[in-house]
């Protein structure tokens, strides 16, 4: 369920009627703007007019403006990249949509891991923005903070950053000023000189004053605007000025203090009373006001503050929701503490329930904490969980649980398990097992005393609490646990309990593909996939194709895996654009098939798909699957250098999500490596890993124990010393045990491979032939191909041999093997291109020079400088290039002209 | 800003005594939304906040509302032996 987008929050404001305009201050501002900055900083204290003076220069910066008013909801990540996508779709009406599903999958990636792709359409727009952080100080989680250094530090040209703030955030500040990177506008700058101040006064707020007057204000308030706002509003249709300034200057009060006093005396008792019981709202609307105060006409009473100069601010255009200036509410607060501190809490209670039925659950949460009624709040967080768990926004709701007191937590089952859930997704083992333990407690003894207000939840409780048992065993690494409770949770799960289902079967599969028993998880997700084309959930269904096909191949079963993806592939295709979540992998994991019956065409064909498929929308950890893909490929085309730089890329993108790393990129590189006779350099990997032969094999080390084999019977063959052979022989007699017990054939054949490939280096070519025979039978039914050929010379030789006996019934698969293992392995010069047009319009020579330059670690505006060209004309080239390669971004330009030979 | 004797007060989990100097004569209605400093007016124009401080985290916090109000900083740091204290409300 998507979170609700608080449409005020995006609201540009527009540049007020009666304004001082600021020329000096614009001219700076546009002169930033024109220069190439990426930054606009404006940090200075409260009241200095920031948010003005920034709506009124990009009302006429001449640009589109994203705008986004921070809050404190906006310290947690998922929330704000959901925000800043909602303030980009403001002014490009598409972007960012795989963005924002992403980041509500029921399985979301670590929502830092958008940013690059979010980026990357950044640079599709077709013309230059401006995008604002208002409030930035209320923002201080570390994660969302890394999140804003990375989006500055790799913000596309098209993309001017504003941020303003009371405080400097937390940006390399001193490298951006020495580099000319930003404009800065402080305090000092901010300030009113006597002439703006003289304006304000007489001009805009009508009052004649003589330059005396004027004079004393600025230098009492020095330059402060908010300071001399208020004192405009004091002396307006007052008789005596000079007798206010005089006060006023002579006075060492605390300016905001004394002056809010003087504006509140001013109001008749209705509108006093209103702006001090309508102070606690971030928001105010007519119809909120109204409930809080319990009076009618909150409506016309805003519009009146509004006419008034009463530091309202309109957050719409249909003038619905205001609000105070922060300084004013800060201090109208002080004062309702004073005056009625009883009727606080009746106020947020009142603002707590008007929000729970106009179902803003977030604020009616915030109001009923406020009010310190946290019976109600309890029960609100309690009916909450389940939406923002989907919306990956379980640390805002473990803030508002952790704000309740304990003892209502604990009679509460629901809200423990929820806890229990938020705890368990941010690492918090140990806490959450007690939490769970809580909730379990009321299961087996309920009493009167149990509070349940989400029944729809409790009914699947027993299911639930197996299921984040499951996950905790999991996270600890103790599988078999996990498998036990996720079977438990199963039983358990109501029958039409859709979502505790999906997550207990996704539960157990994990569990039993981390545990290697390959059978058994092949059994639960084809069951679950069976389930889901009855029910229809056809994107769950696509989403976890590939985790199906991987277990096929695990198996040994290709022809299955095959069909699967085929099969998704229709379902997928069927279901128009945009393309679902995971269709990028259905292409990429086919590709890798082609690629093991040895069919290398139609295998890039099949990478190539995938990776424009994927460039549109995608699971975030897809990027890492497919340069292993694509290093495969490279790998079957005889470019192992390509295939290793493939792999540092893998390396750079890699994103840990919940699968078991079941072929980690080091050991990919490390079998690269001996192909490449770099012996030394795999040796190191393996001490590195501290892989020994005799260690425990536990599946998810498989691929590592194997490549050790490998290692190790590379190192018997060039030093002839029998004792490392001895050791692969050892390692590889257990590996084979292990993967027969868990059913997976493909091991197997690799396994039984490198025996016969120990033995050919011991010259004992008697034990040789039968394991190779085995292997052979096992891989025939499936057309496996590269398997063999992937083991080189070594491998054709004793196939030869094995193939002596013509009339061994699999002599013709011996033969189609024979075949690949001579067939030109040079790459390919001419990529397959998938275009419109199958002919790419050649680059010019100009843009081959960008190109190249692209190529290097120079910044945008470093490359137009070594060009000499502005940084206008640098976009036109890039812009001309990404067209002609068909791609969207600076890397993919790079890997394509790479692909292409352009270099 | 940590001096010595802040950390050895740290570890034995005393609070430790905090003034918060601030440009301008402050209202006592602010003693509640300073979380029950004291509140005292000097020469110059002046109020010093002073109180104990339970750890660093609530001095940002103090910190952060003065900021919010706008206020201008002159001075924070421990507190001088025989300042006016908030009276201990347990």
């Amino acid at each position: 369920m998507p979170t609700a987008i608080l449409a005020t929050k995006l609201y540009v404001p527009p540049p007020r009627a009666n304004l001082v305009l600021r020329p000096r201050l614009i001219e700076r501002l546009n002169g930033g703007l024109s220069s190439g900055c990426k930054l606009t900083l404006i940090s200075a204290p409260a009241g200095f007019g920031k948010t003005t003076l920034v709506s009124e220069w990009v009302a006429g910066c001449g640009r589109p403006v994203a705008w986004l008013s921070l809050d404190e909801g906006d310290n947690d990540l998922a929330c704000f990249l959901t925000y800043l996508v909602a303030a980009l779709q403001t002014i490009a009406a598409n972007i960012g949509a795989g963005v924002l599903r992403t980041l509500q999958s029921p399985q979301p990636p670590a929502p830092v891991s958008v940013l690059p792709i979010l980026l990357n359409e950044i640079t599709t727009l077709p013309e230059d923005s401006v995008l604002v952080f208002d409030d930035y100080h209320v923002i201080d989680a570390k994660p969302v903070e890394n999140a804003l250094a990375f989006l500055l530090e790799h913000l596309p040209p098209q993309m001017h950053l504003v941020i303003a703030t009371r405080e400097d955030p937390d940006l390399p500040l001193a490298r951006l000023r020495a580099r000319s990177q930003m404009t800065e506008l402080r305090a000092t700058d901010l300030r009113f000189t006597r002439a703006e101040a003289a304006e304000f006064l007489n001009r805009m707020m009508g009052l004649n004053l003589g330059d005396a007057d004027i004079a004393a204000l600025e230098a009492r308030t020095e330059g402060w605007i908010a300071g001399l706002q208020l004192a405009a509003l004091s002396m307006q249709g007052r008789s005596d000025t000079a007798g206010f300034i005089r006060s006023f200057t002579g006075s060492h009060h605390f300016i905001l203090d004394y002056l809010v006093e003087e504006v509140l005396q001013r109001q008749p008792e209705h509108v006093r009373n209103f702006l001090l019981q309508t102070a606690i709202l971030d928001r105010l609307s007519g119809p909120l006001c109204d409930a809080v105060t319990a009076q009618d006409g909150s409506r016309e009473m805003l519009e009146t503050l509004e006419r008034g100069n009463l530091f309202l601010i309109p957050l719409d255009d249909q003038r619905q929701w205001y609000r105070y200036h922060h300084l004013f509410a800060e201090v109208l607060q002080a004062h309702l503490l004073e005056a009625q501190p009883d009727r606080v809490s009746t106020l947020h209670r009142r603002a707590s329930e008007w929000y729970e039925q106009s179902r803003l659950p977030p604020d009616a949460i915030r109001h009923a904490l406020a009010a310190e009624d946290f019976e109600r709040a309890a029960g609100l967080i309690e009916l909450a969980w389940s939406a923002m768990a989907l919306s990956y926004q379980s640390s805002t709701w473990l803030g508002w649980v952790k704000a309740l007191p304990d003892g209502l937590i604990r009679i509460r089952p629901v809200l423990s398990l929820g806890y229990a859930w938020a705890l368990l997704d941010g690492g918090e083992l140990e806490a959450s097992e007690a939490r769970l333990h809580d909730a379990e407690c009321w299961l087996d003894t309920p009493t009167d005393k149990m509070v349940v207000v989400d029944k729809e939840q409790f009914r699947s409780l027993p299911a639930s609490i197996a299921t984040a048992r499951a996950f905790r065993s999991l996270a600890l690494g103790n599988v078999p646990s996990a498998v036990e409770y996720a079977q438990q949770a199963l039983e358990l799960t109501p029958e039409d309990d859709q979502a505790t289902h999906i997550q207990a079967t996704s539960l157990l599969v994990l569990a039993l593909y981390a545990s290697g028993d390959m059978e058994a998880a092949e059994r639960s997700l084809a069951d679950f996939h069976t389930n889901l084309r009855k029910t229809g959930d056809i994107l769950t269904l696509i989403g976890t194709t590939f985790l199906l096909a991987d277990i096929r191949v695990a198996l040994g079963r290709l022809h299955e895996a095959e069909s699967s993806y085929q099969h998704s592939i229709r379902l997928a295709t069927g279901l128009g654009e945009p393309m679902p979540l995971g269709t990028a992998d259905l292409y990429r994991g086919l590709g890798e098939l082609y690629l093991e019956r040895g069919d290398l065409e139609a295998a890039a064909q099949h990478l190539q798909t995938s990776q424009t498929v994927g460039e549109q929308t995608t699971l975030t950890d897809w990027p890492h699957r497919l340069c292993v893909s694509q290093a495969r490929l490279k790998e079957a085309q005889g470019d192992l250098d390509g295939a290793l730089a493939l792999l540092d890329e893998a390396e750079r993108v890699h994103i840990r999500g919940p699968l078991p790393e079941v072929r980690p990129v080091p050991a990919l590189k490390a079998r690269v490596w001996l192909k490449q006779g770099r012996l030394a350099e795999a040796q190191r990997w393996a001490r590195e890993q501290g892989l020994s032969a005799d260690a425990d094999i536990r599946y998810t080390r498989e691929f590592e124990h194997i490549t050790l084999a490998r290692v190790l019977i590379a190192a018997g063959r060039s030093d002839r010393e029998a004792g490392s052979l001895d050791e692969a022989t050892r390692l590889l007699g257990r590996l084979l045990q292990a993967a027969e017990t868990g059913g997976r054939m493909g091991s197997a054949i690799q396994i039984l491979l490198l025996q016969a490939l120990a033995c050919q280096a011991q010259n004992d070519l008697s034990n040789a032939l039968p394991p190779l025979e085995r292997a052979l039978a096992l891989a025939e039914p499936e057309g496996s191909v590269r398997i063999f050929v992937d083991e080189g010379e070594a491998m054709r030789l004793l196939i030869e041999e094995q193939s002596r006996d013509r009339g061994h019934p699999l002599s013709a698969y011996a033969d189609k093997l024979l075949a690949a293992f001579t067939q030109p392995v040079a790459a390919p010069r001419t990529p397959i291109i998938h275009h419109d047009s199958d002919m790419i319009e050649p680059l010019s020579e100009r843009e081959l020079e960008v190109l190249k330059l692209l190529r290097t670690e120079l910044s945008g505006p470093e490359i137009a400088q070594q060009l000499i060209v502005s940084l206008h004309t640098l976009r036109t080239h890039t812009n001309n290039i990404f067209k002609k390669l068909g791609v969207n971004n600076r890397r993919a330009a790079v890997r394509r002209a790479e692909e292409l030979a352009l270099f | 800003m940590k001096s010595d004797k802040q950390t050895y007060d740290e570890r034995h989990n005393q609070p430790q005594r905090y003034e918060i100097r601030i440009k301008g004569h402050l209202d006592d209605r602010w003693a509640d939304w300073f979380e029950g400093l004291a509140i005292t007016l000097e020469e110059g124009g002046y109020t010093l906040l002073t109180g104990p401080v339970t750890d660093q985290a609530a001095l940002h916090r103090l910190l952060r509302k003065a900021r919010d109000l706008g206020m201008v900083l002159v001075s924070v740091g421990p507190a001088r032996p025989g300042q006016a204290d908030a009276p201990d409300v347990e």
